[in-house]
C-alpha cells in the first residue's frame, strides 16, 4: 500500500535520509488560514498529498512566493480531484535550488531474490521514458555490498564524490526497506544541491500490507483505507476480499487471482465487459464471507448480471453452494446470477443449486456466454 | 519420474492440528502420499487420523524419518515453521500461505539455498505428482498421470487447466504451483530446469499472468535449441495497469509487465501461447506435436533398399 509523500519522508528521515523541512497541513478548513504563520521563507512548494501517480503532471505541486498566494494555492489544491481522490493533506516545503536531478530506488525484485537498487543519472521523469537505468540485484538486505553497487555505477556516474553519496544512501534505503517492510522506496527526483548535498525531493514508499501484524503504521494505514472505502466495500475488505472496480456490467464473484483474471479475459473474449475483479478466496467460504460481495454488486447500478465463478481446491464447493443457497433466499435484488462452481466436492453442487432453481454450468465458457447474453439483454 | 515429489517422500505436516492440517491428512493419504508425522508445539503425544504429533521438526524426523514438510500455519508463524523445517534437514518444504510478508519470503529463499533444500511457495496450493503423491490442497480429481510438466503462478487456474488436460487425455508428470508472490521459493526458471532433467516430462505448460518477470525466464528457456516444447497461457489481458490483481506480483508496473508484451516475448521464443483458456488444449497439443520422435522411431527409420 502506497504511503503519502509526507509519511514516506518521515520514514526516510528516521532512516538518516535528508528530506526538506516540511509542514504538513491536514484537510481541515481552519488549518489553511494558520499555515502562513508557520512559514518563514519563500518561495515554497505546496504539494497535494495523494496516493495516485503523476501528481506533477496534473498540477498537484504549486510554487508560491507570498503568504496570500500560498493560502490561495492550498485552497485550490484541497478542492482538486486527483484520479479519484481529493488531497488528504498538503505538504509545504521550501523550494529547493536544485543543481541536478537523479533517480534512486530500492524495490522488491524476484530476479534478485529480494531487493534491487535502481539508479539513473537523470531523474525527475518517468524512469521508463529514459535510457535503461543501472540495476544492482541485492537479494536479502544484508547481502548489500557497497563495492558491488560502486562497480555497477561506474559506467553511469563519473562524479566519484556523488557516486559515494549514492552508494551510502542506497545502503540506508535497503536497510530501511527490510526493517520497515517496504516493497518500494523510490526517490525521484533525488536532488543534488549546490553544495553537493543529496535531498529526497519526493518520496514514493510502498509498504507490504501483509506485514500489518508486526507493524503499527501498516495496520493503521489498512484501517484508514477501510474507513475511507464506504460501507459496502468495507464489508468486502473486512472479509479479506480483493476488489478492483472496472468499467463493465458483469459483476464477477470469483476465487483465486488467476482464475478471476481468466474469467475477466473470457468475458471480454465473448463480447462482454467485466465490472470488477473480485477475488473472495482469502475470506471465509461461509454465507458471512460471500454476503458482502453480493451486497456490493447488487447496490452497484453499473452491474447488470452477477457471475459466480469459483474453482476450489482448499475451498470445499458444497459449502460454497450452500452459502449461495442461503444468500439467494435472503437477497432482495432481481439481478440475474449465473453459477459456475467446480473443484473439491463439486459432485454435491448441482443438487444444492437445483434446490433453489439454479443450475451449475460445467464449463466456464457456458457460464460466461450466459452472463454476456443476460447483460446484453439488460442494456 | 517426476520432480521434487513422488511416492518416496516421507511427509510431516506443520500445523497438523489446524483446520487445513486435519483435512490434508486424509486427503493426501487417500492420494497415496506417505504422511508420517505432524508437528504442533505443545500437542506432542497426540494423534491426528492415526498420525503421531511431535513438538518439533527434529523430534518428528528422528522418530519417523520424515524428509519433506508442508506448512499449514498462520502467516505470522510461517517464517518460524518453514525455517525449522529447512534448517532441520527437510529436502522439500512447501508453504501454502498467502499473505506472507515478502521480507519473510526473502529470508526463506536464502535459507533454502544455504541448506540445499527445495522450497515451494508462498501463496500456492502446493505440488502434485499425479498418480504418486500430493503435497497441497489441490482437488485430486483434476489430475492424471502423463508427460506434461505444469508450472503455475495461480492455484485456481492450474486446477482449471489441469482438469481440461486430464479430460482431453493429456496427463501430467508433476504440477508445481510456484505462487503469486514476487519472491518465490522455487522460480519458474528453477522449475523449468527440474522438468528439463526429468525423463518422464516431455513437454511443459506454463500458466502465467501480468506483472513480474517469470515469463522472461520461460521465454529464455523455450528459445534454447535443446528445450522441451512449451505451451503457455497468460491471464490478465483485461487487467488495468497500476492495480494489484489479488496476487502481490500481478501488477502492471512497467511496459514489460503487460499482457501483450509477455505474449509477444513468449511467442517469439517459440512457445505455443494460448490466446484464452479455451485455447489451452489446442496449444498443448501443438507443443506435444513438436516432441522429438521417440528413440524407437530412429531404429526403424529410413532403410535403404
Amino acid at each position: 500500500m502506497m504511503m503519502l509523500e509526507y509519511q514516506g519522508k518521515q520514514l526516510l528521515r528516521s532512516a538518516g535520509v535528508n528530506v526538506p523541512d516540511g509542514i504538513v497541513v491536514p484537510r481541515n478548513g481552519r488549518a489553511v488560514e494558520k499555515i502562513a504563520d508557520r512559514v518563514e521563507h519563500y518561495p515554497v512548494a505546496v504539494k497535494a498529498q495523494v496516493a495516485s501517480g503523476s501528481r506533477g503532471k496534473r498540477g498537484g505541486v504549486l510554487r508560491t512566493e507570498t503568504p496570500q498566494a500560498m493560502v490561495a494555492c492550498a485552497r485550490q489544491l484541497f478542492d482538486t480531484v486527483f484520479g479519484e481522490e481529493r488531497p488528504r493533506a498538503l505538504l509545504i516545503e521550501p523550494w529547493l535550488a536544485i543543481e541536478r536531478e537523479l533517480y534512486l530506488s530500492v524495490t522488491v525484485d524476484g530476479r534478485a531474490d529480494g531487493y534491487a537498487v535502481i539508479y539513473a543519472p537523470k531523474g525527475g521523469i518517468d524512469i521508463e521514458d529514459g535510457p535503461p537505468p543501472v540495476r544492482y540485484g541485492v537479494g536479502a538486505a544484508q547481502r548489500f555490498r557497497a563495492h558491488e553497487l560502486r562497480h555497477a555505477l561506474a559506467g553511469a556516474e563519473s562524479d566519484y564524490q556523488l557516486r559515494e553519496k549514492v552508494v551510502a544512501l542506497a545502503q540506508r534505503l535497503v536497510r530501511a526497506a527490510a526493517a520497515h517492510d517496504c516493497t518500494t522506496i523510490e526517490i525521484n527526483p533525488l536532488a543534488v544541491l549546490a553544495g553537493g548535498e543529496l535531498v529526497a525531493a519526493d518520496a514514493k514508499v510502498v509498504r507490504d500490507e501483509w506485514a500489518a501484524f508486526r507493524n503499527e503504521q501498516i495496520r493503521a494505514a489498512r484501517e484508514e483505507a477501510k474507513r475511507r472505502a464506504g460501507k459496502l466495500l468495507r464489508g468486502c475488505l473486512d472479509m479479506q476480499h480483493m476488489y478492483v472496480r472496472l468499467d463493465g456490467d458483469i459483476g464477477l464473484i470469483s476465487g483465486g487471482a488467476g482464475m478471476t483474471m481468466a474469467a475477466m479475459d473470457m468475458i471480454a473474449e465473448f463480447g462482454g465487459r467485466p465490472a470488477c475483479f473480485l477475488d473472495c478466496s482469502p475470506g471465509p467460504t461461509s454465507t458471512r464471507g460471500y454476503r458482502p460481495a453480493f451486497a456490493l454488486l447488487d447496490a452497484d447500478p453499473q452491474v447488470k448480471v452477477i457471475l459466480v465463478s469459483v474453482f476450489g481446491g482448499g475451498t470445499q464447493m458444497q459449502r460454497v453452494a450452500n452459502s449461495m443457497k442461503e444468500i439467494m433466499r435472503e437477497r432482495k435484488s432481481a439481478k440475474p446470477v449465473v453459477f459456475r462452481l467446480d473443484g473439491t466436492n463439486v459432485d454435491q453442487v448441482p443438487a444444492i443449486l437445483g434446490g433453489f432453481g439454479a443450475r451449475n454450468h460445467d464449463r466456464l465458457e457456458d457460464a460466461v456466454a450466459e452472463a454476456v447474453r443476460l447483460a446484453k439483454g439488460a442494456r | 519420474m517426476s520432480i521434487l515429489l513422488d511416492r518416496g517422500n516421507r511427509v510431516l505436516i506443520q500445523g497438523i492440528t489446524g483446520h487445513m492440517g486435519t483435512f490434508f491428512v486424509e486427503d493426501a493419504r487417500r492420494y497415496g502420499t506417505q504422511v508420517v508425522a505432524g508437528v504442533s508445539p505443545g500437542r506432542e503425544g497426540a494423534e491426528v487420523g492415526g498420525v503421531p504429533v511431535f513438538g518439533s521438526v527434529r523430534a518428528a524426523r528422528e522418530t519417523t524419518g520424515a524428509d519433506t514438510a508442508i506448512v499449514f500455519v498462520p502467516p505470522a508463524a510461517v517464517l518460524g515453521a518453514a525455517l525449522e523445517a529447512i534448517e532441520g534437514g527437510c529436502r522439500l518444504v512447501v508453504a501454502t500461505a498467502d499473505e506472507l510478508p515478502v521480507q519473510d519470503a526473502i529470508e526463506l529463499r536464502a535459507a533454502a539455498r544455504a541448506h540445499s533444500a527445495a522450497f515451494v511457495g508462498p501463496n500456492t496450493p502446493g505440488i502434485i505428482s499425479p498418480g504418486k503423491a500430493k503435497l497441497g490442497f489441490m482437488p485430486s480429481f483434476c489430475y492424471g498421470r502423463g508427460p506434461v510438466g505444469v508450472i503455475s503462478r495461480s492455484g485456481s487456474l492450474s486446477y482449471e487447466c489441469c482438469k481440461r488436460l486430464t479430460l482431453a487425455g493429456i496427463g501430467q508428470s508433476t504440477v508445481i504451483g510456484i505462487g503469486g508472490d514476487p519472491v518465490k521459493g522455487t522460480t519458474a526458471a528453477e522449475a523449468l530446469a527440474l522438468f528439463h532433467d526429468d525423463p518422464e516430462t516431455e513437454a511443459l505448460l506454463y500458466l502465467g499472468e501480468i506483472g513480474g518477470s517469470d515469463e522472461d525466464e520461460v521465454a529464455w528457456y523455450a528459445a534454447r535449441a535443446e528445450a522441451k516444447p512449451v505451451a503457455a497461457l497468460i491471464v490478465g489481458r483485461t487487467a488495468p495497469p497500476g492495480k494489484k490483481m489479488g496476487h502481490a506480483a500481478a501488477l502492471i508496473g512497467s511496459r514489460a509487465d503487460g499482457h501483450a508484451a509477455k505474449v509477444t516475448l513468449l511467442s517469439d521464443a517459440g512457445v505455443a501461447v494460448a490466446a484464452t483458456l479455451t485455447e489451452v488444449i489446442p496449444a498443448m497439443r501443438a507443443a506435444l506435436a513438436r516432441r522429438p520422435a521417440p528413440a524407437a522411431a530412429y531404429a526403424t527409420a529410413p532403410q535403404r533398399s
